[in-house]
């Protein structure tokens, strides 16, 4: 597997500094879920974050994507191609995710009662990308991913190309980040092969970063960079404990 | 072509389609029963401001005003207590009258009443106010023992010019409601009639009677009167008549309008002088009519708040039907969050699918609207021989389909809030 592409000058595709985040109703006393210092993530590089579940993995990817929000007391800064994601709000970051951040999920989550053309095209809709290139545009991607029955409903296609469409559909509008929630918990080994192989290489051809989190074991050896969200907060409580203003370098040991 | 939110909504309609047409449905039922009651109670006081036409008085022994108007024009019983013809000549002589037509009511053929006028009754009078009668076939009756019918009763008995009939006396139906006290009906045998004419409809009562001469009857009555003392007399004629035999039973008047001097201010002076007469009843039927409709139009309040009830119940249906489905759309809504749907677009989805909802309901309404009003003016005009031309007032149909639409947006508001408020996070999860 070629190392990943890292342009120190370039935007990163993501940066994450000093995010701390417990959810809603929490008491003060709790730990915090995700209390991470600092995380870069070049563009087009690729990173794999493992952990247990109920570590907060997915809620990373949510506060990444801005579908959680990060409210007092929760602190931090998550950029996304160079913007403040958080400081975004309503309508405006959802235009911002539309854009610039992609989404796969285990179970895929495609629209029931729309063809895979329409799921691929349903992601363009909220873009800024002018609607009449939509078809076009979701056609073709969905052509280069191997889809070749573009009308037909998802249930109507294999697992796999299941997958082929929800990663059409994450990258449809050329975002910055890929976000991977456990690609691959619902295929057996040799499809969650295939569909890792087609996400990494979507995500590489295309130049965008892909942050993907899971715990299996086996995905190891496909990231050159991959991290335990545990250790991630165990570095920052090292690295900056008890006070939490300091300078956070720490979270870059895990590059 | 992009994908709209418009496909958006149809799908998820489409995705639903049982759920869709059965709430469609119930908001087409409410706007339907709206729609029909609004319409029905227009045509209902259309059709009982017919028949009293042209005449501004009508005068009979009956016992109040209501009465005389529901006996004299809708034909509701023949007048009890009838009227010499002495009195006739005296009141139409009172003043000047365009017209003193006098009626006279108690034989019937077949159930359907049977009218006995003069001439006048079709030369002067107008069923419909600027309508005169107009013939279908045939002409007025103009000498004894011919008659003249109106067109419903014509359609429902087969008779046509050159028929022969013989009348009844009394109404045949008396008989089976029992009445003690009711002279038993009997078929006057001895006197032919002939059909001489058949009318046109006028959408009114007078469409379920017959017309006749007054001569004929007060001879048939003669007969019936003379064969009780010397059962052996085979004929009456005019010449056996007597003065107590010549009786009628109610007089429509119309007030002659003078030059320079509008009717309006001549109608309550007459009025008032005839009233000063103890022994008649008179009466003015369009303030009876009035009169009548504001006895009704309680009944209306009370229909159109029921009408209202099953509007709102369908607004709660649609509310219900989309919050039901919530559950469903939570990971879908989920999904277009994550897609970069913002929050006021997934409330417009919502709410615009419970608008199409309302939209779909309002059309199915009118259909049955209509569909229902033709239903129900059958019924009413072949049950009571009300004459109902539906009409749907464009306003007010205009302001149902527009509430209905509106009242189903306002209940597709309660689901949108939940879909404006539902944590995307928790619904992308695996399900289980």
């Amino acid at each position: 597997m070629p190392e990943s592409p890292v342009h120190q000058d370039a935007t990163p595709a993501l940066r994450i500094a000093d995010l701390r985040f417990r959810y809603p109703g929490a008491r003060p006393t709790d730990p915090w879920i995700i209390d991470i210092a600092a995380l870069e993530l070049a563009p087009a590089e690729q990173m794999l974050l493992t952990g247990g579940s109920g570590r907060g993995k997915s809620t990373l990817l949510h506060l990444i994507a801005g579908v959680v929000d990060l409210e007092a007391p929760n602190a931090g800064r998550i950029e996304v191609a160079g913007r403040n994601v958080h400081a975004l709000r309503g309508p405006a970051r959802d235009a911002f995710r539309a854009r610039h951040i992609g989404m796969v999920f285990q179970t895929f989550n495609l629209l029931h009662g729309f063809s895979a053309l329409e799921n691929v095209m349903a992601a363009l809709m909220f873009s800024d990308i002018p609607p009449r290139e939509h078809r076009a545009l979701a056609a073709a991607l969905l052509e280069s991913l191997g889809i070749e029955r573009t009308d037909a409903a998802p249930d109507r296609l294999s697992v796999g190309q299941q997958q082929r469409v929800a990663v059409a559909r994450a990258l449809a509008c050329s975002p910055e980040l890929v976000l991977a929630d456990e690609p691959t918990a619902s295929l057996d080994p040799e499809n969650a092969d295939i569909a890792m192989d087609l996400i990494q290489n979507a995500c590489r051809t295309r130049g965008t970063a892909l942050l993907c989190v899971s715990h299996d074991p086996a995905m190891a050896e496909r990231f050159p960079r991959r991290a335990r969200l545990d250790d991630l907060h165990t570095a920052h409580l090292h690295a900056a404990a008890p006070g939490l203003a300091a300078g956070r370098e720490g979270g870059e040991a895990w590059r | 072509m992009a994908l709209t939110d418009l496909t958006i909504v149809r799908r998820s309609l489409h995705a639903r389609l049982f759920s869709t047409c059965v709430t469609a449905l119930t908001v087409g039922v409410a706007v339907a029963l709206m729609l029909v009651l609004f319409s029905m109670r227009d045509a209902g006081r259309q059709a009982f401001a017919r028949g009293s036409g042209n005449m501004h008085l009508i005068v009979s022994r009956d016992a109040s005003p209501m009465v005389a108007v529901l006996n004299g024009i809708y034909y509701a019983n023949p007048p009890a207590r009838a009227i010499e013809w002495a009195k006739y000549e005296q009141i139409a002589a009172s003043m000047p009258f365009a017209f003193a037509i006098p009626t006279q009511q108690g034989d019937s053929y077949r159930g359907f009443p049977v009218l006995a006028t003069s001439t006048e009754f079709f030369s002067d009078f107008e069923p419909n106010l600027g309508e005169p009668w107009k013939f279908a076939a045939g002409r007025a009756f103009d000498k004894p023992f011919e008659v003249v019918v109106g067109a419903v009763a014509a359609r429902e008995t087969g008779l046509r010019v050159g028929s022969e009939i013989f009348l009844t006396h009394g109404i045949a139906q008396s008989r089976q409601l029992g009445q003690a006290d009711a002279v038993a009906p009997h078929v006057h045998k001895e006197f032919a009639y002939a059909v001489v004419g058949v009318l046109e409809p006028t959408g009114s009562a007078h469409d379920r009677a017959l017309f006749t001469d007054l001569t004929s009857t007060w001879i048939i009555h003669a007969h019936d009167r003379r064969k009780l003392t010397d059962p052996s007399i085979r004929t009456t004629t005019e010449d056996d008549l007597l003065e107590t035999d010549r009786l009628i039973t109610g007089i429509y008047l119309r007030v002659a309008s003078r030059p320079g001097r509008d009717v309006t201010a001549l109608l309550p002076a007459a009025f008032d002088a005839l009233r000063r007469d103890p022994t008649i009843t008179v009466a003015q039927p369009v303030q009876q009519i009035d009169a009548l409709f504001r006895i009704v139009s309680n009944i209306d309040v009370i229909i159109l708040a029921m009408a209202g009830v099953v509007m709102v119940s369908s607004a709660i249906s649609i509310m219900l039907a989309l919050y039901n489905s919530m559950e469903q759309r939570r990971r879908q809504v989920a999904v277009l969050r994550v897609l970069g749907c913002s929050r006021p677009r997934v409330f417009g989805l919502l709410v615009t699918e419970a608008t199409i909802i309302g939209v779909l309901g309002a059309a199915i309404g009118l259909a049955l609207a209509v569909a229902g009003a033709l239903v129900a003016a059958g019924v009413l005009r072949n049950a009571i021989g009300l004459v109902v031309t539906p009409v749907f007032a464009p306003e007010i149909t205009l302001a149902v389909l527009t509430g209905g639409i509106l009242l189903s947006a306002l209940a597709g508001i309660v689901p949108a809030v939940m879909a404006y408020r539902s944590s995307v996070a928790d619904h992308l999860k695996p399900l289980g």
